[in-house]
């Protein structure tokens, strides 16, 4: 808000400024731009400063009547194109003619590469398949009066881990593949070795790195 | 941008808008209020690229130049250090534009009121901004000055100037 605020001030600032120019007679209406001027003023619109930026844009408009209202004044002055040839006939010098064409050569943009075929290259190289982007979908909200539990495991991590060391305590000393056996099941596999990460830590159960046992 | 920025002949450039509005397929009542919704957009769309879409009033057709301000860093000027040529170029726009695009050679030696005009001319239509009819005394404006003049900002300039 304050931000937005600012530019508007800063906006009508500089209206003031050119409006204290004009009245001082160092610029003329004329000869300067006032599109930036718009374009600032577009760009801070907002909903939040949207009584600031209507007063700025009375402002700015006023301007830009005045300069309307000059430029009417110059070609109403300049109605007939004998004044043209009259001006011709006050014989200027070659370069006070030369500096009428200041600022008004355009270049014109012209690329042969910019071919209609290019164009439809462009397009269809641009245009090419990626493949289907990846959906994030978000589930629905369920409204419900019932209490919400966590389900929770019935046993928990310590027992498991015990139960476990209960149950390969007959093979031991065996080697840490026999442990896992033929289990097939990640998660389980995953089970089984954090199990004994935390049964070795605990120094319940012993490793000999040399030989691979694992033993009590 | 195809239709604005081609090259059809040396002397014109872009497209009319009906030759624009074929292209799109518009045909709808409104379609002049559409062209111009288009244009303005696209004109705005360029901007940022130092681009804008103009119109030359002597041919009718919209096309693409750069800016002014890009125009003056690539000196689109043909006419730079040369201001004899560009001062009759500026007698023969004023005699063609009270003669509705062409007018007499003798018309503007009289105006100019200095030697070497015929060579002056012979360099503008090598230009491709005039075609010379020496036996008809005629000086023709080709559609390509009002590409590259801004012809809006020369007579404002002049307004000016006399005003000053």
């Amino acid at each position: 808000m304050t931000e937005y605020k600012e530019i508007t001030e800063h906006i009508n600032q500089k209206i003031e400024e050119v409006q204290r120019k004009v009245i001082s007679g160092k610029i003329k209406l004329l000869n300067y731009e006032l599109a930036p001027i718009f374009t600032e003023l577009k760009k801070a619109l907002n909903i939040e400063n949207l009584d600031n930026s209507s007063k700025t844009y009375k402002a700015a408009c006023e301007l830009l009547n005045q300069k309307f209202e000059d430029l009417r004044r110059l070609l109403s002055s300049l109605d007939s194109e004998q004044k043209f040839i009259d001006y011709l006939k006050s014989n200027p010098k070659d370069e006070e003619i030369s500096r009428l064409f200041d600022g008004c050569w355009r270049k014109i943009f012209h690329v042969d590469g910019l071919s209609l075929s290019f164009l439809e290259f462009s397009k269809n190289k641009l245009c090419k398949d990626k493949g289907v982007p990846i959906t994030i979908e978000h589930l629905d909200k369920v409204f419900s009066d019932e209490e919400f539990l966590l389900e929770i495991p019935e046993h928990n991590f310590t027992e498991k881990m015990f139960e476990f060391l209960v149950r390969i305590q007959k093979y031991l000393p065996c080697s840490f593949e026999e442990i896992f056996g033929d289990e097939q099941d990640q998660a389980k596999i995953y089970e089984i070795f954090v199990y004994l990460l935390h049964l070795l830590q605990l120094g319940k159960i012993k490793y000999q790195k040399e030989t691979n046992t694992l033993y009590t | 941008m195809h239709l604005l920025s081609r090259k059809v002949t040396l002397d014109k450039r872009g497209a009319s808008e009906e030759e624009i509005l074929d292209a799109l397929n518009l045909k709808t009542k409104n379609k002049s209020i559409q062209f111009q919704y288009l244009i303005a957009n696209l004109s705005e769309y360029i901007e940022k690229l130092g681009l804008q879409v103009r119109y030359n009033p002597l041919d009718e057709h919209w096309f693409i130049s750069f800016d002014q301000d890009v125009s003056d860093i690539i000196s689109a000027n043909p006419f730079e250090n040369q201001p004899k040529i560009a001062a009759t170029l500026f007698c023969t726009l004023a005699c063609c534009f009270k003669g509705s695009g062409s007018c007499k050679i003798r018309e503007i030696i009289e105006l100019r009121k200095k030697k070497g005009i015929i060579e002056d001319l012979k360099i503008l239509q090598k230009k491709g901004y005039v075609i010379l009819d020496k036996k008809l005394d005629q000086v023709h404006l080709t559609p390509l000055i009002g590409y590259e003049l801004d012809l809006n900002a020369l007579f404002t300039n002049l307004a000016i100037n006399l005003k000053e």
